[in-house]
C-alpha cells in the first residue's frame, strides 16, 4: 500500500514538475513578444556591408595588362580577355574583358592575384535579373561602382552585429558616431607600427 | 430568470403581424442565424490564421505580414483566394470519390458544431437540449473524414496520417467527454445555455473554472489533440510524414482542410469559453453594474450593450485561449506517437475520471456550491 501510495505521489511530483517546466518555457516564449523584431526589413532597411565583403567584381580597364593571371587562378577559367597584341607598342592591348556572375563564385582569387589591381570586390550583392545572360558583365558594367546604402535616402542603413558599440544589439537608432566595438583597423595599423618602430630601434 | 432580448421572437412576431403564417414566419428566420453562424465562423478562422502569422511572427522576433491591407490583415484572404485558384487536382490512383469526400466530411461537422455555441442567452443558432454532447457525437464523425482522405490518396504518408489522426481522436475522445461529463454533473443539463446560466450570478467567481481546474486543463489538452495543434500535431507531423492526410490534397480541397482546422481550434476554444469560462458573462455580475447604473435589470439599453459585450466577452475569452494554443506551438515540441496515446490513456483517462468521481462527491457533500 504504502509503495503504491510513492509511486502515486512520484508520479505527481513528475507531473507538476512537467507543468512546471511548460510554464518556463511559455514565459520564454511570452517574453519574446515584447522585444522588437531582429529581422532586417530588406527593401527598407539594409545591412551595411563589411569591408572584406565579396560583392561584384569591379574592373579597371585601364590599368589591365592582359596577363590573364585572373584567368589562371579562376577555379573555372571564367574571366573571358580579349586581346591583340599591338606591334608598334610592342604591348598587348586589352579590347574586351567580360566576367559572367551567374557562374562566378566569387572566391576572390582574381582580385588577390591581379599584378595591377585593376579587379577589386565591391559591396554589392543585388545581381537579381530577369534573363541570366544579363549577368554576363561586360568591361563597361564591371567598371561601375555600386550605390552605396548609406548614400540612399530610400534605405534604412542597419549596421552589421560586429559592427555596434560594445553591449548593443539593436542597430536602429544608433547615434552616427558610435564606435564599434574593439579596436578599429587603422589603429591596429599604428599599433603594429609603433611595435616595428620600437623594434628597429632596439 | 430573465429572457433578455429575442430576435427570433420579434422577428417572427413582426412577420406575422404582416399577415405571414407562423410556419412560413420560421422558416424565413430559420437560414438567417444559420448564413450568420457560417460567415461569422469564416471570418473567425481569417482573424485566427492572421493571429496565428502574427503571434508567431511576434515569438520569433519577425514582423509577419505587414503590407497585405494594414498590418497584414488581409493576408490570410490573399491565402485563400491563392487556394481557390489553385488547380485542383486527384492523383490517378487515389479514388476519386472518396478523396473528394474525405474533405466534406472533415468539415461539415466542425461547421455543424457551431449550432449550439451560445454568443448570449438567445443569441444561439438553435438550443438543442443534448447541446455539448451533439458537438461531442459530431467531433467523432471527423476522424472518418481524414481517414478516408488517407486511405483514399493512395500514398503512405497519407495513410498513415489518416492512421495516425483516427487514433489520435479516438484516444482523446474519451477525457474530453468525461471532462464535459463533470461540468454536466453540475449544471444538472447538457444544454450549453444552461451551462452557462449555471455560471452566472456571481461573476468571475462563479466560472467553472474554479470549481474544475483539472477538467479546464484536461478539456484544453484533449481539444487541442482534437485539433492537431502542435503538442500534437502527428498526422500531419511534416518532418516524417510530409504533411500526413493532406500530402495529395491541393487547391480547393485543401483549403477545405485548412479551414476545418481553424474552425475547430476556434470552435474549440469557444467551447472552453463557454464550458469553463462563463460563456457570455462579464467578469463582473450584470445585476452589479446595474445597480451602480441605478437602472433595472431589464432597462433595454442595458440589455443591448449587454447582448453586444455578451457577444465581445465570449470572443475574447475564446481568442484568449487561441492565442494561448498559438504561444504553446512555439514553446513545446511535437511529442511521439507512443508518448501520445500515454498520455491520452495512462494520464488524462484516469485523471478525467477521477475528477468525474470528485466532481460526484463534492456534488453530493456540497449540493451549494456544486450545482446540487
Amino acid at each position: 500500500m504504502l509503495k503504491f501510495l510513492k509511486q502515486v505521489g512520484d508520479y505527481a511530483k513528475e507531473t507538476v514538475q512537467a507543468a512546471k517546466y511548460i510554464g518556463q518555457g511559455l514565459a520564454v516564449t511570452f517574453d519574446h513578444m515584447r522585444r522588437r523584431p531582429v529581422t532586417v526589413q530588406y527593401p527598407y532597411e539594409k545591412l551595411i556591408p563589411s569591408e572584406r565583403f565579396r560583392g561584384r567584381i569591379h574592373f579597371e580597364f585601364d590599368k589591365c595588362i592582359s596577363c590573364e593571371v585572373c584567368v589562371r587562378v579562376c577555379p573555372i577559367n571564367l574571366p573571358v580577355v580579349d586581346w591583340e597584341f599591338n606591334p608598334a607598342t610592342k604591348k598587348k592591348q586589352l579590347s574586351h574583358y567580360s566576367i559572367d556572375f551567374g557562374v562566378c563564385i566569387f572566391c576572390g582569387n582574381c582580385v588577390e592575384y591581379c599584378p595591377t589591381n585593376c579587379l577589386s570586390m565591391t559591396e554589392e550583392y543585388e545581381l537579381a535579373v530577369y534573363d541570366r545572360h544579363e549577368l554576363n558583365y561586360d568591361s563597361v558594367a564591371l567598371g561601375r561602382l555600386p550605390y552605396k546604402v548609406t548614400d540612399d535616402p530610400m534605405v534604412t542603413a542597419l549596421r552589421e552585429f560586429l559592427y555596434l558599440p560594445e553591449g548593443v544589439m539593436e542597430p536602429h537608432n544608433l547615434p552616427t558616431n558610435a564606435r564599434r566595438a574593439g579596436q578599429r583597423p587603422e589603429e591596429i595599423l599604428a599599433q603594429d607600427l609603433a611595435q616595428q618602430v620600437a623594434q628597429e630601434e632596439k | 430568470m430573465d429572457q433578455g432580448i429575442d430576435l427570433q421572437q420579434t422577428f417572427i412576431q413582426s412577420l406575422m403581424d404582416l399577415g405571414l403564417p407562423a410556419g412560413a414566419a420560421k422558416t424565413v428566420w430559420m437560414p438567417l442565424p444559420m448564413l450568420l453562424m457560417i460567415i461569422g465562423a469564416t471570418v473567425g478562422v481569417l482573424v485566427s490564421v492572421w493571429l496565428e502569422r502574427k503571434i508567431s511572427a511576434a515569438v520569433q522576433q519577425r514582423v509577419g505580414p505587414e503590407f497585405i491591407g494594414p498590418l497584414g490583415v488581409l493576408a490570410p484572404v490573399a491565402d485563400g483566394l491563392k487556394l481557390i485558384f489553385k488547380e485542383d487536382t486527384v492523383p490517378a490512383k487515389a479514388d476519386p470519390l472518396l478523396f473528394t469526400l474525405g474533405p466534406v466530411i472533415v468539415v461539415i461537422p466542425v461547421f455543424l458544431s457551431y449550432l449550439i455555441v451560445p454568443f448570449g442567452q438567445n443569441l444561439i443558432v438553435t438550443n438543442v437540449g443534448m447541446g455539448v454532447f451533439v458537438w461531442i457525437a459530431l467531433s467523432s464523425v471527423v476522424p472518418i473524414g481524414l481517414l478516408m482522405s488517407g486511405y483514399a490518396s493512395n500514398n503512405k504518408y497519407a495513410l498513415l496520417g489518416g492512421l495516425r489522426a483516427a487514433a489520435q481522436s479516438i484516444s482523446y475522445e474519451i477525457p474530453l467527454a468525461l471532462a464535459v461529463m463533470a461540468i454536466v454533473l453540475m449544471s444538472n443539463s447538457l444544454s450549453t445555455i444552461d451551462i452557462v446560466n449555471q455560471q452566472s450570478g456571481y461573476g468571475i467567481l462563479g466560472w467553472n473554472i474554479w470549481r474544475q481546474p483539472i477538467g479546464f486543463v484536461i478539456f484544453w489538452i484533449a481539444a487541442l489533440a482534437e485539433c492537431e495543434r502542435i503538442p500534437f500535431d502527428l498526422p500531419e507531423a511534416e518532418e516524417e510524414l510530409v504533411a500526413g492526410y493532406q500530402t495529395e490534397y491541393s487547391g480547393m480541397k485543401f483549403a477545405l482542410f485548412y479551414l476545418g482546422s481553424y474552425v475547430n481550434l476556434v470552435l474549440s476554444a469557444l467551447m472552453v469559453a463557454v464550458l469553463y469560462l462563463g460563456g457570455w458573462e462579464l467578469p463582473i455580475p450584470t445585476a452589479l453594474i446595474a445597480n451602480w447604473l441605478g437602472v433595472g435589470e431589464t432597462n433595454a439599453w442595458l440589455e443591448i450593450v449587454g447582448a453586444s459585450l455578451g457577444i465581445t466577452m465570449t470572443l475574447l475569452k475564446a481568442y484568449f485561449l487561441v492565442f494561448t494554443a498559438i504561444l504553446l506551438r512555439w514553446t513545446v515540441p511535437r511529442v511521439r506517437i507512443d508518448q501520445l496515446l500515454d498520455l491520452g490513456w495512462k494520464f488524462l483517462l484516469p485523471i478525467s475520471l477521477v475528477n468525474l468521481l470528485v466532481t460526484a462527491a463534492l456534488k453530493i457533500a456540497f449540493p451549494g456550491a456544486f450545482g446540487g
